[in-house]
């Protein structure tokens, strides 16, 4: 490994946007042919950051040097050239497109006028074989999953002969063996001579990879640690983040009541050509229990609590206490007190070109305090969505900004608040903490944990398992629409609880 | 094309020419699957053909068109001002050029200001509309021949083929009557009787776009701006210029199909689009934004449009009637095998419904002619548009370094 020869080198950059300072007096260098972690909270500046050293963006203020020589970046091609790739954390991939058009797209072999599809797919499967990347290049991407998706974009990335990538949060959408996957590939890429930058929020996956540590907090480099050298907890880190010492989040006692909330019997949820993706499953949550579900996304899930809030169209029956609402409408369920927090915020929850207040609204417009009677009372949404702001402490310059304007963690803490208020009997929530950052997460956790001492029953989806583990009293696992475990969250590890999920084994 | 296509494209054009077949048994109406008719359905479905293609090469950049008929009408103007004073060529290019100005004007509109789609297509057909009446009325109306609604005869002949060794033998073997044997005679003669320049080049189109489209690095970065152009961006493709060229390109596709309008009926005429703009629309969506799919339903709309205008006696629209009422039974039978049973009783009781007004009157209004066709293809849209898949980001506005 070349010591001391610096791949990426960032001096004094600057960025502000109107009303924010994004990156102020940024200073990151980064040795050459190592994997170089960047943690922070939301919006503390990370993805700026890099959309500044990928041309995205231009910084205010500030060099860029590349291999010891100073450079321009106006555009992502000028980084490309440069040999940096970037990892989005929202895949930049076309869904109708094969693997192989994915990949060469914007710098395709060509015979002729012609595309050379046999080169491009000769160039591919070497690239693949080299780092143990294994993809069928003539695939609709529409058709693969997470773990495959984020694979082609690291192909993308190599195909372009890029030394430096930057993966921006990789690990979020990934289940832990496919976490370990990508790490080998990483340890992989590295052996070859290049170099990563890893941005994460996840301190122990970070402590795992990484060969150096910059820590930013509030647009700014706070420090930078080696914890090859130095001894650093995952605890030390999230105080540098944070810039204070953290609250100990704790499971607290039993608070299981005798009320049962809900009760699902035989529910099931087809597919158009009639496949049971949700096939024949019952359970029932007690007031004040909080039941996880653990499953690789894709197996039921999203189907399961759509078809809880009438969204979706299934079979069986669903109690709420006594009433039977299997038939009742979405308004009708939310009115009896559920609150719902989905998978997609963008897609469900929120309406991306509307202010915060009206987003408060949502789902929420036929009680206090947003309407009065028949009328709205936008009086009233805009006092409680001050409240919320400020007890879930949403980044934002004022409520009325557009949603848009949120970074996801953000927004994800403004959806949380909405669905906690007006005292919800039922809580069905999907990832309630994904893209949030540590701080935030504890506060969520902490939210919903004291809503559970007054009685608050959840049903919980996540696919990060330790939270899935530290908050539920009940854990079931999800297998192509079917519980095929359950699993004591006393006792079980997320290793154990991984390897479940797969079909792979039992759970303890 | 690879072998499971060649086998599917063949075993389509088996399906339609047996069905007509068996309609033109049934009718005994030769007219059905005649030369002519034949010849006169592809100068009927080459205008709505290139809107059609015009609509892929902007939708495939992402940008919807419903511009199409405007820049139609633009194109019709420009045939019938040019070829009126230079020759029926020079109406051609001015009909593709005015094309282009009109599609220049959703590019700036939608790609450069990001307006609403919809609604910059709309105004350009209200404003193509009032422009060219306005024009004719101003151009048109003291030039000799012509009049305030139409332009004077266009100069010249757009040159026509017909190849006598291979007509004169299938037209005599069409009139035979042989089930299926004389029909794909009559078919084939048609494709080589009368065959316009000008549809030969609209054929020559479709192989150069599906080859452009779909072989070349060109193609793909210009779908990349309709599928998702962020992610092209990310990858340096400059998605403007892309989006701009398809979008210009579309509009002198259009523009070539009103050029056609003009010329075929040698003058320019108000209100000679008639809609065929928005027909390509359909037909584009029918062929799931492909060339082929699309020129197989421009195609179905011409041979519709043939069959009711030299209607003799009518006994084409009876003829069609019957077409429609096998087609409708054909769906029903494949939901039947499908398990959808409640389509397949639909299609099944429509289908009934036309085979009894078929046995039971003798002839029908001509407004019943212009309606029945086109509810069978609604039909035929409906059932098909389940497995469409259009550009992922067809319609979406695109700004630079938004999104993500």
């Amino acid at each position: 490994m070349a010591q001391n020869v610096l791949a990426v080198e960032l001096a004094g950059i600057w960025k502000r946007f109107p009303g924010v300072i994004a990156n102020s007096d940024i200073n990151l260098k980064v040795t050459a042919g190592t994997v170089h972690a960047i943690v922070g909270e939301n919006g503390a500046g990370k993805s700026t950051l890099m959309k500044i050293l990928y041309g995205m963006q231009k910084a205010d203020e500030g060099t860029i040097s590349i291999n010891g020589s100073e450079l321009i970046f106006s555009s992502p091609s000028d980084a490309i050239d440069a040999g940096i790739g970037m990892v989005h954390q929202h895949f930049m991939l076309a869904d109708n497109f094969t693997v192989l058009e994915n990949i060469v797209l914007g710098s395709e072999p060509k015979s002729g006028g012609k595309l050379d599809f046999a080169k491009a797919r000769q160039q591919i499967s070497d690239i693949a074989a080299e780092n143990g990347l294994a993809v069928d290049p003539d695939i609709l991407v529409s058709e693969l999953g997470v773990g495959d998706r984020q694979r082609i974009e690291i192909l993308k990335v190599l195909y372009r002969g890029a030394k430096i990538l930057i993966l921006d949060e990789p690990t979020a959408v990934l289940v832990p063996h496919e976490v370990d996957e990508l790490f080998n590939t990483l340890r992989d890429l590295k052996k070859e001579g290049l170099t990563v930058i890893f941005i994460s929020h996840k301190l122990d996956e970070v402590l795992s990879i990484a060969d150096e540590i910059t820590v930013i907090r509030q647009g700014t480099t706070v420090g930078s640690v080696n914890p090859h050298t130095q001894q650093v907890s995952a605890r030390d880190l999230a105080e540098m983040m944070v810039g204070n010492e953290l609250p100990t989040p704790q499971s607290v006692g039993d608070t299981i009541r005798d009320e049962v909330v809900l009760k699902v019997e035989n529910l099931s949820v087809f597919a158009k050509g009639g496949k049971a993706i949700v096939d024949d499953i019952s359970f029932q949550i007690r007031a004040g229990e909080i039941l996880g579900i653990a499953g690789v996304e894709g197996n039921g899930q999203a189907e399961i609590l759509d078809a809880l809030m009438g969204i979706e169209a299934a079979t069986g029956t669903v109690h709420f206490k006594t009433e039977d609402i299997s038939k009742k409408s979405t308004r009708h369920r939310r009115e009896l007190g559920i609150g719902f927090i989905p998978e997609d915020r963008q897609r469900q929850a929120l309406l991306m070109e509307a202010p915060l207040w009206e987003n408060r609204m949502l789902g929420h417009q036929t009680r206090e305090p947003n309407s009065k009677g028949f009328l709205l009372n936008p009086r009233g949404a805009k006092a409680d969505t001050k409240r919320i702001v400020k007890e879930y402490d949403v980044r934002t310059p004022s409520i009325d900004v557009l949603a848009s304007a949120l970074s996801g963690g953000n927004q994800q803490k403004l959806i949380v608040g909405r669905e906690m208020s007006g005292d919800p009997k039922l809580l069905i929530a999907a990832h309630p903490t994904r893209g949030v950052d540590v701080g935030a997460q504890a506060a969520i956790w902490d939210h919903i944990r004291n809503a559970r001492q007054a009685g608050l029953a959840v049903l919980l989806v996540s696919a990060d398992l330790d939270e899935l583990i530290g908050l539920s009293d009940t854990l079931k696992v999800l297998l192509r629409g079917k519980f095929v475990a359950d699993a004591d969250p006393a006792t079980v590890t997320p290793q154990e609880l991984g390897t479940a999920m797969t079909g792979a084994g039992k759970a303890a | 094309m690879t072998y499971l296509k060649s086998r599917r494209f063949i075993g389509a054009a088996f399906t339609a020419i047996t069905i007509l077949s068996i309609t033109r048994t049934i009718t005994g109406n030769g007219d059905l699957t005649s030369t002519v008719t034949i010849a006169q359905a592809l100068v009927f479905a080459s205008p709505i053909a290139l809107a059609g293609l015009a609509g892929i090469w902007a939708e495939r950049a992402g940008v919807i068109n419903i511009g199409l008929e405007g820049m139609m009408i633009l194109g019709t103007f420009g045939a019938g001002w040019a070829g009126w004073q230079w020759g029926v060529w020079a109406g051609v290019l001015a009909g593709v050029a005015f094309g282009a100005i009109g599609g220049l004007l959703l590019a700036v509109a939608a790609v450069t200001f990001g307006v609403d789609q919809i609604i910059a297509g709309t105004a350009i057909n209200l404003l193509a509309l009032g422009l060219t009446k306005f024009l004719a009325i101003l151009l048109f109306t003291d030039a000799p021949g012509g009049g305030q609604a139409q332009s004077p005869p266009i100069k010249g002949d757009i040159p026509t083929f017909t190849l006598e060794s291979i007509v004169e033998p299938l037209t005599a073997l069409h009139e035979k009557g042989i089930f299926f044997v004389s029909d794909l005679a009559g078919l084939v003669a048609g494709l080589f009787y009368h065959l316009s320049l000008l549809t030969i080049i609209t054929f020559l189109l479709f192989v150069m776009t599906s080859y452009l489209l779909w072989k070349t690095a060109f193609g793909l970065r210009l779908r990349s701006a309709g599928e998702n152009p962020w992610a092209a961006d990310s990858l340096g493709v400059k998605v403007v210029q892309y989006k701009y060229a398809a979008v210009v390109f579309s509009g002198m596709l259009a523009g070539l199909g009103g050029a056609y309008l003009s010329i075929a009926s040698t003058i320019y005429r108000n209100g000679n689009t008639a809609g065929r703009g928005f027909i390509g629309l359909a037909t584009m969506i029918f062929g799931d934004w492909r060339p082929g799919g699309t020129a197989a339903g421009a195609i179905m709309f011409g041979y519709i449009d043939t069959l009711r205008l030299i209607d003799t006696g009518n006994q084409n629209v009876k003829g069609l009637i019957l077409l429609g009422a096998i087609i409708l039974f054909a769906i029903g039978g494949i939901m039947l095998r499908k398990a959808k049973r409640n389509s397949a009783i639909g299609f099944l009781v429509l289908g009934s419904v036309m085979i009894g007004a078929y046995f039971s009157a003798t002839s029908f209004p001509p407004e019943v002619a212009q309606v029945a066709p086109y509810i069978t293809t609604l039909l035929v849209l409906a059932t098909a548009s389940q497995n469409l898949r259009p550009p992922a980001a067809d319609g979406v506005p695109y700004r630079k370094g938004d999104h993500h």
